[in-house]
This record gives C-alpha cells, structure tokens and sequence, in this order.
C-alpha cells in the first residue's frame, strides 16, 4: 500500500487527513495523483498542476520524508510501503 | 521582589530548568508578527541573552499583529524599539542588536544555543538555515491565513531547510496574517525553544502543522 497524507488546505478540501492505494508497480507520482483524483469525489489536482501537468509553486510534495524537486519530481517512482506528503506551507511570518 | 519575577514558571518546570532559560543565547531572525512575540516571551520568562536581527521600520500593516509596537512608533526603526520594550519588561535580559537582513555576509554570533526562523521570505530562511552553526539549533515558523506550521532542523544533522522546502511559494505582495495566527504560531515556536533549552526537542525532523480553520495539528516527519 502506499498512504498518502494531505495538510492543511488539502486536508480541509478533502475533508481526510490521509488515504492508503494499493501499490501499482512502477507508477510514478504524476500517475498517483491522477489514480487518487478518480477515487476522491473532490477534484484536488488543480490545486496542485498548472494545465500543462507541471507543480504549481506553492505546495510541497515528500516522498519518505523527502521533497520531489530533489528526486525525480512528477516523474518520481513510487514503491510499496512509501508515504507521500502534501502540504502548502505558510510563507509569512 | 524580582526574586519573585518566575515564581509561577518555576512551579511548573523547576529552578534546573529556569536556569537553563537564565544561560540561554538565542538570536530571534526577524522582528515583525513571530519575532515580536517571540522575543517578549523568551524575555519574560527570563532568557539570558538575544540577538536581534531586523532592518526594518514600522508601518501600519504591522500593527494588527506586532506586539512590541503602537501608533506613536510609525516610522520608527523595529529594532532599537524592540530593545527598548524588551528592556523594559525585563532588563536582565542582555540584548544585542544586529541590523541588517540575512544574506551571504551575514556574520552568525558563536555563543548561539538556538535561532529562532521568524522571517518572511523563503530564501532568507534557507539562507539562515545555512549559516547556521553546526549542532545550533533552529526553529522555523511560518503562517498564512489561517494555517502555519513550526518545525525544528539541527544544523549538520536535519537535512536542510532549502530542501525540505523546495518550491514552496513566496506569494507576490503582501501574504495574508492575523494578530491570532500569529500569537499561535509564536506561541508553538517559544514552547520548542523551551524544549530544546531543556535538552528534550519535540519537533527535531517533525513539522507541526497548525490549521485554526478547525483546531486541528498533525505531524509532518521531515
């Protein structure tokens, strides 16, 4: 399985903290995200892509505890027993 | 009389840890809405000495949630105001004034036992992640409407902040901050500091994520 946390503003629009899909082998991240949109009655991924597929700036996303942008980014494979985090963190002080 | 002064902390932590707090060097980067806060509490409950670290002045979109400063202060620059105020309320408390923003020049103290990340921009706290010394401490806060988050990183072992938060957006204009958020927020981040003073961090590696639109924390492993 691999579970995948929202916080904050996704939590809230997604009324869950967190969800566990099976894993799919060789599924990327991109591929996670959209599989997820299809279960969730809430449509989420504009929150997250601009329309070409590509992040918005904004929100981070960790895979064991490790932000995408320093692995493969949307492209990032996933394995079972992963964890993926998303979360947009408030930049103001 | 000022013996008197922590008798109410001190029943709920004891002398060994007032003592801790009594030793303590912390520098507070950034004296808007989180440093404001944060600096008058560490002051309060006793902290041995603070570097400031600010350049800017006051403004009226600070005073919804600046606490150090009022109406008489607008134009004022933040931080010999914030000596004075701190000062006043405890003035056993060493203070030391840095002005300047965190660039590459910037010139880290090396008496530090924690930093306090009470900036508003992401690349200046990456970069004060960086100057951090080795093994020191840092406490990062941030916040946005109403959600926010506090989190923990040890300079050498945590990875670094520039990582964790690649991507994270620096919104164009002013970001949206409430006088109550902010306290939250401030709040969370002088309890951790207390925490890592007294040898015990609850949020090493461990992101808290506030939100004040339900009352809800979780846990965000880093």
């Amino acid at each position: 399985m691999i579970q995948i946390q929202f916080y904050s503003l996704l939590r809230m629009l997604l009324k869950q903290e967190r969800i566990e899909l099976p894993a799919i082998e060789g599924e990327t991240v991109a591929q996670l995200l959209a599989r997820l949109q299809k279960q969730l009655s809430t449509p989420f991924l504009h929150k997250l892509l601009d329309d070409d597929g590509s992040m918005h700036a904004g929100t981070i996303i960790l895979v064991n505890r490790h932000n995408i942008h320093h692995l493969e980014g949307l492209q990032t494979h996933l394995n079972d027993n992963d964890v993926v985090a998303m979360f947009p963190p408030g930049a103001g002080g | 009389m000022t013996a008197d002064r922590y008798a109410r902390q001190v029943l709920h932590w004891g002398k060994e840890n007032q003592q801790k707090i009594a030793d303590a060097v912390v520098m507070i980067a950034g004296l808007g809405g989180l440093g404001a806060t944060v600096s008058q509490l560490l002051v309060r409950a006793g902290a041995g000495k603070l570097y400031l670290v600010d350049d800017g002045i006051v403004d009226w979109p600070d005073l919804n949630r600046q606490l150090l400063y009022g109406e008489g202060d607008i134009g004022r620059e933040k931080l010999p105001l914030a000596k004075e105020r701190l000062s006043a309320i405890n003035s056993t408390t060493e203070i030391s004034l840095i002005e300047g923003r965190i660039d590459k020049n910037f010139f880290m103290p090396n008496d530090l036992h924690a930093v306090a990340d009470c900036l508003d921009n992401y690349s200046s706290r990456f970069l004060l992640d960086e100057l951090t010394p080795e093994g020191v401490f840092l406490v990062h806060g941030g916040l946005e409407g109403d959600h926010g988050q506090v989190l923990t990183l040890q300079s050498g072992q945590s990875q670094p902040m520039s990582e964790i938060f690649a991507g994270a957006c620096q919104p164009e204009g002013s970001i949206p901050v409430t006088p109550d958020n902010v306290v939250v927020v401030a709040g969370l981040m002088v309890n951790e500091l207390f925490a890592i003073l007294f040898g015990q961090p609850k949020l090493l590696n461990r992101c808290l994520v506030v939100s004040l639109a339900d009352f809800h924390m979780a846990f965000l492993d880093v």
